[in-house]
């Protein structure tokens, strides 16, 4: 039998509470009468095989080891990067997925620092970036219509909070964590055992955004924030249709008054202006988009008032993806908004080229790899 | 671009945290720890010297420099003690135990309510016309301060009341103080619990390393799983919503998912600490007893956060007068303390309005019994009575979720039936979950409420025990469990 520490009823132990006002003496902590060696191993087994089962399912429906989170103390890092750095990106996700670094490396012989954080104003980065002495290099914007002039800063807190207490824990934990998912492929947010329990709700519930309409998983995450998108999403099925079906067609709930893009084109233009003004530079570029989100984005914000004023207002070079040539036009958008990765390498070299043309910062290496056009991705996307 | 992905992103990248037990960081340290401890050719006192280190890097694993408060206490406690015993004059004692108040107190005050102070202050001042704005308040607030106050001033309060006498050794002292596994979070130790168990070395056998180990997983279970993976959604959805008022069913679920969640969090907490201070060949007090089975308000007490409770019985309600010096002394004691206690786990006036209530119900409920003394319930009225204890209790929640009185409003009013134009919040399948998960805590709580988790796991045949534990270690594993840290780190 347990031994039992009071005069409690069979079964219970005495506890503070049922000493008032004396000096409560050393706990006792009974060990249940098992086989303990016995439960050890059958435990383990049982965590041994289902960890195993988790890594082979994960590997089976496309995840990969080595695919990091989005971390907010990897943008840090990069931030700190950005200190005195040729060359660096912000922009909302379509900058993001849409830029290889690699190819960009390859034809210039510059890494660009990747500071673009998904769903969020690529004008906050801008100001952040513009906030930022020691950079004095070349700023390439990433431009979504409506995402740059909306009237919030979606993921602004990674800027505001960059200077924030880091525990060593933190760090330490961050690091340890980043060394597993570069040998596990089911470690990823996006298939934790509640995310993945939650999104068996087909929006049951009439009236409300349920986790059905929540962004999934569509991206993955290499080292120095390289991100493109996870192959599952290239691929024609649920998760794609999935992924097209939570854009909700990039129709905002909030109007773009003529008063909200104003203010934005002032933010930008004082942002550039501080760059400028102490010797670096500022491009911007707009990726594509596919036609179903396209036309809701001119609607809210036309190219005319947007982009143009933008590029007049500031007196900035740009490259948008209406500009360049026909071979690199109707690349893959596989969920409307963001290019596949082999997309991602010709946009980057696409815009890269035109990108030496337009700034003194960025020269064509002489070694530069020829010229890519859509036919380099879109009709290997195509034979899958 | 938007959406719970996102927040997941966010959520698992935070880095201002101490080493909580569900990190990878921890797993890391309590392996090397563990090692060392049982390693054979250490002393017991090198051990210990070993467990001292570790706790202190435990701790400066949030913010180094906080450490120094840790030493503070601790030197100035060890003092205190040895110079009341030693003093000749009651007076010099009353002054020995009076400056480690001070001192103890003094910090806490000066972290957790000195901004909360200058509010008020400036509010005050607003209301009699003045305006008065001060300097920006930005302290940090040192991870579990509230605890380890607590710990070392029931030491040299002991120590004055004569209920204990001093440590014999400045290493077993401070390594009561600091020792990792009760140090941020409780349970809060009593001296008299674990001093004695520094002074020789315990025989660990393996059982109880394996029992440790499975505590830890069920503790772990507790947090990451249920708290964290399928309550905390839920609770956020509405308690946190940016706009809309819920509807009744919706600000009902999300209140008894926080019950679920305080209860997973904090009680899988203290599971944990117990099972690392198993594992270790340390004895932890339990800091719960199936609160939700609870039957009136001064029973929930001996159930919830006991070591809380306890302590501010005896060093608080008692010393107040408690039940001693008539009715109207004793409702105030109950009040006080309870007023406090409230302010203990925050320093915002809906943590006392928590407190407030829990002192109202006690005070009701003290009434009663001497009003209805005869009245012995049978078995439908007690299990009556503790569904409108629990039902009570998720009231007092509300407050204590709630980040500020117009949330808790909204709640209530929401809870009542009486908003206009509610919105539904939580959507199905993560609705059923926490239903599904907090009445099965209601009902565990239930067939527990006469036993110990030691008698269920003892009936309990060895092949469930074993599929169970691997199990909740792999739901562990597959909820990846790097979320956010426990609720009462904050306090």
């Amino acid at each position: 039998m347990l031994r039992r520490e009071g005069a409690l009823p069979a079964g219970l132990r005495q506890t503070a509470s049922d000493r008032p006002g004396e000096a409560q003496p050393v706990p006792t902590r009974d060990v249940p009468r098992h086989p303990w060696g016995g439960i050890a191993v059958a435990a383990l087994i049982i965590l041994t095989a289902g960890v195993t089962a988790m890594e082979v399912n994960a590997r089976r429906i496309g995840l990969h080891a080595g695919d990091i989170d989005n971390s907010e103390v990897e943008w840090v890092k990069e931030r700190a990067r950005s200190e005195g750095a040729a060359v660096a990106i912000v922009g909302d996700s379509r900058i993001l997925f849409d830029t290889d670094l690699a190819r960009f490396e390859r034809l210039t012989g510059v890494r660009p620092v990747q500071l673009a954080i998904h769903g969020t104003s690529a004008l906050t980065l801008l100001e952040d970036v513009a906030s930022n002495e020691n950079f004095h290099g070349l700023l390439i914007v990433g431009m979504a219509d409506t995402m740059f002039f909306q009237p919030f800063d979606g993921y602004g807190g990674y800027v505001r909070h960059r200077n924030d207490f880091k525990s060593p824990s933190g760090h330490i934990g961050i690091e340890i964590d980043h060394f597993l998912q570069r040998r596990l492929a089911f470690m990823d947010s996006n298939y934790r055992l509640s995310v993945l329990a939650h999104r068996l709700d087909p929006n049951f519930r009439a009236g409300l955004e349920g986790p059905k309409d929540d962004i999934w998983k569509v991206q993955e995450v290499g080292e120095r924030r390289q991100t493109w998108m996870w192959p599952r999403i290239e691929q024609p099925g649920p998760l794609q249709d999935h992924a097209r079906w939570a854009w909700k067609g990039f129709k905002e709930k909030f109007p773009f008054t003529p008063k909200l893009i104003a203010k934005g084109q002032a933010r930008a233009k004082a942002a550039v202006d501080k760059i400028r003004a102490r010797g670096g530079d500022v491009v911007f570029v707009r990726p594509p988009s596919g036609p179903q989100l396209r036309v809701n984005e001119e609607a809210q914000v036309p190219k005319a008032k947007g982009w143009d004023v933008l590029l007049r207002n500031t007196h900035s070079a740009g490259v948008h993806i209406d500009d360049l040539p026909a071979s690199v036009q109707d690349l893959t958008l596989p969920e409307y908004s963001h290019l596949t990765r082999r997309c991602s390498v010709v946009f980057t070299d696409a815009y890269v080229r035109r990108l030496t043309e337009l700034t003194p910062r960025l020269k064509l290496r002489a070694d530069a790899p020829a010229p890519l056009t859509r036919a380099d991705c879109v009709s290997t996307v195509a034979s899958r | 671009m938007r959406g719970a992905l996102y927040d997941i992103w966010s959520e698992r990248t935070r880095g201002a945290r101490p080493m909580i037990f569900n990190s990878l960081t921890f797993v890391v340290f309590f392996a090397i720890v563990m090692a060392l401890h049982h390693a054979r050719f250490f002393s017991w006192h090198q051990k210990k010297i070993n467990l001292l280190v570790a706790s202190y890097l435990f701790y400066a694993a949030w913010n180094p420099p906080f450490v120094v408060l840790l030493w503070i206490s601790t030197v100035v406690d060890w003092w205190a003690a040895q110079w009341m015993v030693r003093a000749k004059q009651e007076r010099t004692r009353k002054l020995w135990m009076v400056t480690s108040v001070v001192v103890n107190l003094g910090m806490l005050g000066y972290f957790k309510y000195g901004g909360f102070l200058l509010e008020n202050f400036v509010e005050l001042m607003k209301a009699v016309g003045v305006t008065y704005q001060p300097p920006k308040w930005d302290i940090v607030l040192p991870v579990g301060i509230s605890f380890y106050t607590f710990a070392t001033l029931s030491y040299t309060l002991d120590v004055y009341l004569r209920r204990a006498k001093p440590a014999k050794h400045f290493l077993d002292y401070a390594l009561f103080v600091t020792f990792f596994p009760h140090l941020v979070a409780g349970p809060i130790m009593r001296p008299t619990e674990l001093v004695p168990q520094f002074e020789r070395q315990p025989k660990t056998s393996l059982h109880q390393v394996y029992f440790g180990l499975a505590l830890i997983t069920l503790g772990l279970f507790q947090k990451v799983v249920l708290a964290d993976g399928f309550l905390s959604p839920v609770v956020e959805k509405v308690y946190d919503a940016r706009e809309g008022v819920p509807m009744a069913l919706d600000a009902w679920v999300a209140t008894l998912a926080f019950s679920g969640q305080i209860f997973c969090d904090f009680a899988g907490y203290s599971s944990t600490a117990i099972g690392v201070a198993m594992c270790l060949g340390f004895a932890m007090p339990d800091n719960f007893r199936f609160p939700y089975a609870a039957v009136g308000f001064s029973d929930f007490w001996r159930r919830w956060h006991i070591t809380l409770s306890s302590w501010l019985r005896d060093y608080l309600y008692i010393p107040l007068g408690g039940n001693r010096h008539g009715q109207a002394r004793t409702y105030s004691a109950l009040m006080g303390t309870m007023l406090l206690g409230g302010l203990w786990h925050g320093a915002s006036w809906t943590f006392v309005v928590w407190g407030g209530l829990h002192g109202i119900y006690l005070a009701i409920e003290r009434w009663l019994r001497g009003r209805f003394s005869g009245w012995r319930p049978g078995p439908a009225s007690i299990v009556a009575l503790g569904l409108l204890t629990y039902l009570l209790v998720n009231i007092t929640w509300v407050f204590f979720r709630a980040k500020n009185f117009t949330i808790a409003s909204t709640m209530l009013t929401s809870m009542a039936g009486a908003a206009a134009r509610p919105v539904p919040m939580i959507a199905l399948l993560p609705m059923i979950y926490a239903v599904v998960i907090v009445g099965g805590i209601v009902g565990t709580h239930w067939a527990m409420r006469d036993k110990t988790l030691e008698i269920a796991v003892e009936r309990t045949p060895s092949w469930l025990i074993g599929g169970l534990l691997g199990l909740m270690a792999l739901a562990v594993v597959a909820e990846q469990g790097k979320g956010s840290a426990f609720i009462y780190f904050q306090f």
